[in-house]
């Protein structure tokens, strides 16, 4: 593998500073002379009929300067797929979070009282809760235009004659909860009229232009009138790639002329934030005697809640994962995405993903028990390899790491352990096992078109600016990219500045998602390196009269391979600036992209990362509680561009794996959520996350940038399958639900008899 | 609103506001002093990003009145580097990675600057005790808990 | 969520003139210790808003001392330094294991043992172990001074008898013995910091012949207020200890407790959880002392 000077070296990050010494400004910290605080008035019920809205009241209330409702939004639906969701309610309110008026006050308690004395008349409407009555379609509509929001069939092969001539079947229904991202930071941001007289927006998100763009749309305000600005976000994990705060900043300041400041309670927050979605899947899986898998049947049924949000594309990487990186000859898979009042679901790292491979992990894991295989040994007679073709006919032309990350568990000492760790019991109510899975997700948006682009400004002192709108939530996407650009273009890291997402002054890069913003952002910055380099060594021409392509870049100099002359970047940018050839350069990349398959609007992708995961769990029988004592992650995720960045990110993707697989549990009662704060919202604390040990299986992507690929939600999509598995292992128990909390795992345990301590 | 003088010490400089004397410490921190170093993460006690020391003790600002802070001493991550050098805590935070987002890691710096004074040499499990009420959602805690054992090495030094 | 904007807060440097501002305002205050539970409940609307009695800065009442044949603790006093006071460690140590689990180093570094008697959460950690110590409350107003036993000071969910001129100084607990075992027991649903499902605390005085000559156990979370399980104490008092007795004897806690559904289990689960985590205390309790070689 070729080496690089900054590539591949663990450099700390250099936004790590700031941010350690509280430097740093996130959303929430910007604060103005004269700003006003909104406050959002927001639903009492799942679901209403809204009968009226008086604001009378509220806007007597002193210290109050307006009280908005969906009579001030000109253009009332906004939505990435399909345009159901209101800015402020009018017809309806269609879950617990959805946002029916907006104070904008003097101070926040000014905000805050004057929203409890807006009196808004509802008339309650049945409760739609559950996505199986739903779709029978014969009681209450979220939307009019059915509960149903997207479905569709895909089938390739004979999965009826595959199970005929199969050895085994296993067939089972899982379900999946609703994760809440629990980002630190709840929603913020503060809005001002610039000096250009455009409303700016310095708010939490994950694709300024995006953001931008729906402010304009549906405050039909024309797209120069409208800046968007997005500093380091304190998380996202996709609960920020849909709109929270930014329209209702927008339109206080557009209305009152003055800046405006809101963030969200953690309660707040916590009820009114996308989730990840809710699915059913029902799996039919059959194999041979040699455990070739032959066939998989699925039906998901996906939650969506009161809108679509991204779900539609939620749902087609459910469908293109929901088959494992294996190659089954057989598919057949029915999905649905329903609306229902339960919440608002979108994206959530992962997106689908987690769901359908906690459901086909579990189920290779039975069929290698009732064939007495090991279960590492029959995923890799099944894993897909680099030039097969995928269950969807389509060839797999990426790198694919998979088998190697298999080949790599079964020799750790964990796994050849397992048999002993498991016969091991210091207490006669614990049990311990160790269980596996794999993972597969796609990265970039697929089928669908995605562009981005890079700009870098040469200074006149010699060195780079680099300008993108990727959003730096938390992933370290910024730092990388520098890494990259100062292996490109050749000089110090030191030398190298960033400036992000400013729709006034960075190009855009398209939405900070899909785990793709590296390969996206890298790749255009090898654009824009290449036609920076052009200039740089026209400049040298100029200054020497050396032919260019005697020339190159190294360490800050043009250099001459002849004579050994050598121009100083900064005198290049002298030459440049004095000709009028101009200092800046941009690079554009298309991501390839395939057809959709007939049925879905995005898959298959052209590249997918991969992963496999080892669980060490240790199960107290007398109270359910599971303890993960080790996780042991072998991510396929291309070259590392940073090694510290890399493992910190499959560590933090693992940890919330940990949450979805046996804490989180956001439970929902007819429409209302229960747990909204995080005493009962329960994340991992420090003594909830395992020992983890990342092993990178380094594959080169020969189209990512200097071979990386994509690395932020592998690290979440094994763990929940791998510490069922290790479950299993240790109790004997298959829990088909997660998350696996106490009590119900203590269900299962002694429904299955196996809670008896010795 | 009733308001009223509040004089304490703010890292080490005497300051006076005057601010309901029910407010929170984190809600004159932020909104009125905006000192924005200390994180506002769910105004609950329940996640540990507004940790400050209170006379050298790690406690949640946003649990904290300012009738209380009165007369005494407050020390939030803006006064721990000296003479602009970050603290030791600061820098092992930074070199081990353990730094994503971020906006836990001001908490997570006071909670981890309070238990290397009271104990300069702690075990792996002193370690997750004390910052078993700071959450993290970005790093999985496996590099916060590098940065601590490479703070105390360094301190030690 | 709303800010405390309009609230005053009295501020007494004296337990004297603290009694004397409760004397003058009675209910019309409200009195805040560490305060960690009571700015949540009042922001959030839980609990009405008063003006506030602010204690915190009363160091008399922050102290933890040998009494006669009692440790008294001043009811200021933070969690962290019960955690960490060698009186308590070696004398009641399972009120020194219950102080390390009622919340993160943060809250038991502000949170005091009398706001926590007093907030009366029926999960709070440290009041099954009081239960079973025989603790006794030291209440004082300018009228004079009450002593009551802790099971008589909750009367009901939420329910004490202080009145309102009364503030909670001093916190009384017995010593154990030599020959008295004892364990802090809590299942919550995260191994960091977690509220109880249920919690438990048991003391046990050994006989002579391996068995117990008595027995106490409390539980919190099951009940409008902590309980002592009477039936599984007397199940177990003077009785043959094994697997299949010690069984039994927990099993009987069901008619001890009251449990209802929340959000953090159902009161089904939180049965079960009671009698599990009483055989895993006392079988720790046994063990320990067949491994001390009895």
């Amino acid at each position: 593998m070729q080496q690089f000077r900054w590539v591949g070296r663990p450099i700390p990050r250099l936004d790590a500073l700031d941010k350690a010494v509280g430097r740093t400004k996130y959303p929430s910290d910007y604060y103005m002379d004269n700003m006003l605080w909104g406050k959002v008035l927001r639903s009492k019920y799942p679901h209403a009929k809204i009968l009226s809205i008086d604001v009378s009241k509220a806007l007597k209330h002193p210290g109050v300067v307006a009280v908005f409702t969906h009579k001030d939004i000109p253009n009332n639906r906004f939505g990435l797929f399909h345009k159901d969701r209101p800015v402020l309610c009018d017809d309806k309110v269609r879950y617990i979070g959805d946002p029916v008026a907006l104070v904008a006050a003097e101070t926040p308690e000014a905000a805050e009282d004057a929203a409890n004395l807006i009196d808004v008349r509802y008339e309650p409407l049945p409760v739609v809760d559950d996505v199986f009555k739903a779709v029978e379609g014969d009681g209450a509509k979220v939307h009019e235009r059915g509960n149903v929001a997207r479905q569709t069939r895909i089938t390739f092969g004979d999965v009826e004659e595959a199970f005929d001539n199969a050895e085994v079947i296993v067939e089972n229904t899982y379900r999946t909860g609703a994760q809440i991202h629990a980002y630190l930071e709840t929603e913020a941001g503060l809005s001002y009229i610039d000096e250009k007289g455009r409303i700016t927006i310095v708010s939490c998100g994950q694709s300024p232009y995006r953001d931008k763009k729906e402010i304009c749309e549906t405050l039909a305000l024309p797209e120069e009138k409208v800046r968007v600005i997005i500093p380091p976000v304190g998380g996202a994990f996709g609960g920020k790639d849909d709109i929270s705060v930014q329209i209702f900043l927008a339109l206080i300041t557009l209305k009152t002329g003055r800046p405006a400041k809101m963030f969200l309670s953690r309660e707040e927050s916590t009820i009114s934030s996308t989730k990840r979605h809710m699915a059913y899947i029902t799996m039919k899986t059959a194999a041979d005697k040699n455990g070739k898998l032959l066939a998989n049947q699925t039906e998901i049924i996906l939650d969506t809640g009161a809108y679509e949000g991204l779900g539609p594309a939620v749902l087609d990487v459910a469908i293109e994962n929901c088959n494992g990186p294996y190659k089954i000859p057989n598919i057949d898979i029915k999905a649905k995405l329903v609306y229902t009042n339960n919440y608002f679901a979108s994206a959530f790292r992962g997106f689908g993903a987690p769901q359908v491979m906690f459901a086909i992990e579990s189920q290779v894991d039975a069929i290698a028990e009732k064939l007495g295989l090991d279960p590492i040994e029959i995923r890799l007679r099944n894993v897909v390899r680099r030039g097969d073709y995928g269950v969807f006919r389509n060839k797999i032309e990426g790198s694919v790491g998979i088998a190697d990350a298999l080949e790599k568990a079964r020799m750790h000492e964990l796994w050849l352990r397992r048999d002993d760790i498991r016969k091991t019991r210091h207490r006669p109510w614990i049990r311990q096992g160790v269980g596996v899975a794999a993972a597969v997700k796609g990265y970039t948006i697929g089928a669908l078109p995605d562009k981005g682009v890079v700009g870098i400004e040469l200074t006149t002192d010699g060195r780079f600016i680099i300008k993108l709108s990727s959003t730096e939530i938390g992933q370290g996407v910024v730092a990388a990219i520098a890494q990259i650009a100062a292996d490109m273009l050749s000089c110090h890291l030191k030398n190298i500045e960033i400036k992000a997402a400013d729709t006034s002054q960075t190009p855009d890069t398209s939405v900070t998602s899909a785990s793709r913003q590296l390969y996206l952002a890298g790749n255009a910055l090898r654009k824009a390196s290449e036609e920076m380099i052009k200039k740089l060594i026209t400049a040298f021409s100029i200054a020497t009269g050396e032919p260019a392509y005697n020339a190159s870049v190294s360490d800050g100099y043009v250099v001459s391979t002849s004579t050994g002359r050598r121009l100083s970047y900064s005198e290049a940018a002298r030459i440049l600036e004095e000709k009028g050839i101009g200092r800046e350069a941009f690079g554009e990349y298309e991501v390839p992209r395939t057809t959709p398959i007939p049925g879905t609007l995005e898959i298959p992708h052209l590249f997918y990362m991969y992963a496999a995961a080892i669980a060490h769990v240790e199960v107290n029988i007398l109270t359910g509680v599971v303890k993960v004592k080790k996780l042991v992650l072998l991510p396929d995720a291309g070259r590392v561009i940073n090694p510290q960045t890399f493992t910190g990110q499959v560590e933090g993707a693992a940890a919330q794996g940990i949450g979805y697989a046996v804490l989180e549990d956001a439970k929902i009662e007819q429409g209302i959520l229960r747990t909204i704060n995080l005493s009962t919202y329960l994340i991992p604390s420090i003594k909830d996350a395992p020992a983890m040990e990342v092993i990178p299986i380094e594959t080169t992507e020969d189209t990512g940038p200097l071979g990386a690929k994509g690395v932020g939600e592998i690290g979440i999509i094994p763990v929940a399958p791998a510490v069922a598995n290790a479950i299993k292992h240790a109790t004997g128990v298959r829990v088909l639900e997660v998350p696996i909390t106490p009590e119900r795992l203590y269900r299962r345990l002694k429904e299955a008899g196996q809670n008896t301590p010795r | 609103m009733r308001r009223r003088v509040v004089r304490f010490i703010l890292n080490g400089e005497e300051v006076e506001v005057y601010v309901p004397p029910a407010f929170t410490l984190l809600e004159v921190l932020r909104d009125v002093l905006h000192l924005t170093g200390t994180k506002d993460g769910c105004s609950d006690g329940d996640c540990g990003a507004c940790t400050v020391l209170l006379d050298g003790k790690a406690v949640h600002s946003c649990l904290t009145i300012m009738a209380q802070v009165e007369g005494r001493e407050v020390t939030t991550v803006e006064g721990l580097a000296g003479d602009g050098e970050p603290d030791v805590v600061q820098k092992a935070y930074v070199e081990t990675g353990a730094i994503q987002c971020g906006y836990c890691i001001p908490g997570f710096i006071m909670a981890t600057k309070a238990l290397l004074t009271a104990n300069p040499s702690p075990s792996e499990d002193d370690i997750l005790e004390a910052l078993r009420g700071n959450l993290c959602r970005c790093t999985g805690y496996v590099k916060i808990v590098e940065a601590v054992k490479k703070a105390v090495e360094e301190a030690g030094r | 969520m709303n800010r405390l904007h309009d609230i005053e807060v009295y501020s007494p440097k004296t337990l004297e003139e603290a009694l004397e501002i409760l004397r003058r305002e009675g209910d019309r205050v409200k009195v805040i210790a560490g305060g960690t539970d009571l700015i949540i409940q009042m922001k959030d609307g839980i609990m009405p808003r008063k003006n506030l009695l602010n204690i915190y800065s009363i160091d008399e009442l922050r102290y933890i001392r040998m009494g006669n044949d009692s440790i008294r603790i001043g009811a200021l006093t933070s969690f962290t330094d019960i955690a960490s006071s060698a009186l308590i460690r070696n004398y009641a140590r399972i009120l020194a294991d219950a102080a390390n689990t009622i919340g993160s180093i943060q809250i038991m570094n502000k949170a005091s043992i009398g706001g926590n008697l007093v907030n009366a959460s029926p999960a709070a950690d440290s009041i099954p172990p009081l239960y079973v110590l025989d603790a006794v409350l030291v209440l004082r107003s300018v009228e004079g001074v009450r002593e009551v036993p802790i099971q008589s000071f909750y009367r009901g969910y939420k329910k004490l008898d202080i009145r309102s001129d009364e503030l909670l100084t001093e916190v009384r607990v017995r010593r154990m013995a030599e020959d008295e075992d004892g364990i802090f027991l809590k299942h919550g649903l995260r191994l960091g910091d977690a509220i109880s499902v249920v919690n438990a605390a048991l003391l046990v005085k050994w006989d002579g012949d391996d068995r117990f000559k008595d027995v106490k156990i409390a539980l919190g979370a099951v009940a409008p207020t902590v309980v002592r399980a009477r039936s599984c104490e007397e199940a177990l008092t003077g009785k043959e200890l094994n697997d299949s007795t010690i069984w039994d004897a927990a099993s009987k806690v069901v008619n001890d407790i009251s449990p209802i559904d929340d959000v953090r289990g159902t009161a089904e689960y939180r049965r079960e959880m009671s009698v599990n985590l009483l055989y895993i205390g006392l079988w720790e309790i046994i063990n320990k002392r067949n491994q001390a070689g009895w």
